[in-house]
């Protein structure tokens, strides 16, 4: 590791006696590794201590990390790597689904095998979940703990209340088997404080809206540090609303927290919320605002489309509502839907009958991964012929660009109208 | 005489190689084949370039926590940048940098993007926190 700061040096960050412990090498060559690398990323954002973490959510499937972040997986269970907190891991890339339509590389799925068995081997529960605040584990308030993917972040620290950065790649890694975390950024109160007004005089009907939400506050705003306060909500939010919202600000707009006044803890006034911060830009956001983006998609002629609800993945509670929406009805031919989720909620999906009714209508559910991380996505984005893709999520209409989709957001009825009908309003 | 820019943060070795100025914020999961090393996001300001043995000047971070171990990857592939300015970043970029042992800088004092142009040799010098252009 190259670095600014020699092997042993803590730069800005002063350690207890546990933690020079840790970085002498006392508690073997994964740990002392784990705390080097946090030093050095605690020092470029000048912290001055770890804190301790409870939990650690952490991202890495064989579509990201590839050969290289495998390797470097080994290594860390040769050095008997092992989890000093309790550690969930986030949605995979390999659905392991018969569905022809979306085959993936058999030589890739054994790599990724690999990489679950040594996340169990590391004590890490593979949940291959990225609603962990849901169904896995929900800190409190003021609880600091280590998430590596961002809609986890943004609602640990917008709607728990708890501290966490974004800790992506080796990072929730290191955080889990050191059992703490470099102190700067959301760890911190100051940073906290909302630095953004925004007014919200619309009527929020559907998830998708919140994702819309997210899109207008977080593409002009692009800034990990900027933390919107959102006034004027006239209904209290179910916790899907603001999984989408969070998502999409932090697809959009990279961001780690926003306030809902008179929703989340540490907004019960916009007074509180900024904390004496006075903001540094002030948004309406209308019903016309929120049409405007559902209006601004185009659909393209050529080739196939795909409905995905998708990132983050779906709660029982939005696998009932689909169901409900797709009973009684198919998918028309030439279209294709796709759900994702997790295994804990498709095993009570499948109890309750939720996930019988959407197979029985042609809907395809994948389990234990996200639309977009997919492995081989272009490849069979292109076998598919497919050109659209619409969903309901304004984070996936986003984050799947790479992959050359054009992306529709529409609202989740009108997803599944889209789905059934195939004609694309 | 070299012009040099003063930046805010910085990590890493000294690095020399030449300039990819974005006009937008990038990710290396949603604008980035992360197979050819190409920006293949329909519509970047980037579009078709190759981020290979380039230093990358990019206005903001964007999105999500793929840069965690991408970077790692483009190295393994040989298809990695030699190093990363960004006006403002996330941690995500430098967990990732850090990982990949690539220099990163943040925040610079004059701007940048207007003064790199595309293509021009750049020297960063972390432990100086300056970025010096040599042609």
């Amino acid at each position: 590791m190259m670095s600014n700061l020699s092997a042993m040096d803590a730069g800005t960050m002063t350690l207890d006696e546990e933690e020079q412990a840790m970085l002498r090498g006392d508690k073997g060559p994964a740990v002392q590794e784990a705390i080097q690398f946090q030093i050095q990323v605690g020092n470029f954002f000048e912290a001055r201590r770890f804190v301790r973490i409870t939990h650690a959510h952490v991202m890495g499937d064989i579509e990201v990390m590839g050969d290289g972040g495998l390797q470097h997986l080994r290594r860390m269970g040769e050095q008997h790597a092992t989890c000093s907190v309790p550690t969930s891991s986030n949605a995979q890339c390999m659905h392991f689904h018969a569905d022809p339509k979306l085959r993936q590389d058999e030589a890739e799925m054994a790599k990724e095998n690999d990489i679950l068995a040594r996340y169990q081997g590391m004590r890490i529960a593979t949940t291959d979940s990225c609603i962990p605040y849901q169904n896995v584990y929900q800190p409190k308030f003021g609880e600091h703990v280590a998430w590596g993917d961002t809609g986890t972040v943004i609602y640990a620290n917008s709607v728990l209340g708890a501290r966490t950065n974004f800790e992506a790649g080796k990072s929730s890694f290191a955080a889990s088997l050191t059992g703490r975390t470099p102190e700067y950024g959301f760890h911190l109160a100051s940073a906290r404080r909302g630095t953004l007004s925004v007014q919200l005089q619309a009527k929020m009907v559907d998830c998708a809206d919140w994702g819309a939400l997210g899109k207008i506050v977080g593409h002009p705003h692009q800034d990990y540090f900027a933390v919107p306060v959102i006034e004027g909500c006239d209904r209290m939010p179910m916790s899907d609303d603001l999984k989408h919202l969070g998502a999409s600000l932090a697809s959009y707009g990279s961001m780690a927290m926003f306030h809902l006044v008179g929703v989340t803890p540490e907004a019960p006034t916009a007074q509180a919320a900024f904390g004496g911060r006075a903001p540094t830009d002030t948004m309406v956001v209308t019903d016309a605002d929120i049409q405007a983006v559902y209006d601004a998609y185009r659909y393209r002629e050529d080739g196939a489309s795909i409905v995905v609800f998708s990132g983050p993945q779906l709660s029982l509670y939005e696998m009932q509502r689909l169901s409900e929406l797709f009973d009684g009805r198919q998918v028309a031919p030439g279209m294709s839907a796709v759900v994702t989720t997790n295994h804990m909620v498709y095993s009570d999906a499948q109890r309750l009958g939720y996930a019988g009714i959407l197979e029985r209508a042609g809907v395809t559910i994948l389990q234990g991964v996200c639309f977009y991380i997919l492995q081989r996505l272009s490849k069979i984005r292109e076998e598919n012929g497919w050109t659209n893709l619409i969903s309901n999520s304004g984070k996936l209409v986003n984050t799947i660009t790479a992959h050359r989709f054009n992306t529709v957001l529409r609202r989740t009825a009108d997803c599944v109208d889209i789905a059934c009908t195939g004609e694309l309003r | 005489m070299t012009r040099t820019i003063t930046v805010t943060r910085a990590w890493g070795s000294a690095v020399e190689g030449r300039a990819l100025v974005m006009r937008e914020g990038f990710s290396p999961r949603y604008d980035l084949d992360r197979w050819t090393g190409v920006i293949s996001r329909i519509g970047h300001s980037s579009e078709g370039e190759s981020i290979k043995d380039r230093i990358l000047i990019i206005p903001t971070s964007k999105g999500g926590v793929a840069g965690g171990w991408a970077f790692y990857d483009l190295l393994h592939k040989g298809i990695a940048p030699r190093g990363m300015v960004f006006g403002k970043l996330n941690p995500v970029m430098v967990q990732g940098a850090v990982l990949a042992g690539m220099p990163i800088m943040e925040g610079w004092q004059e701007n940048a993007l207007d003064l790199i142009g595309n293509g021009r040799l750049v020297r960063l010098d972390p432990a100086a926190k300056t970025i010096s252009l040599l042609d």
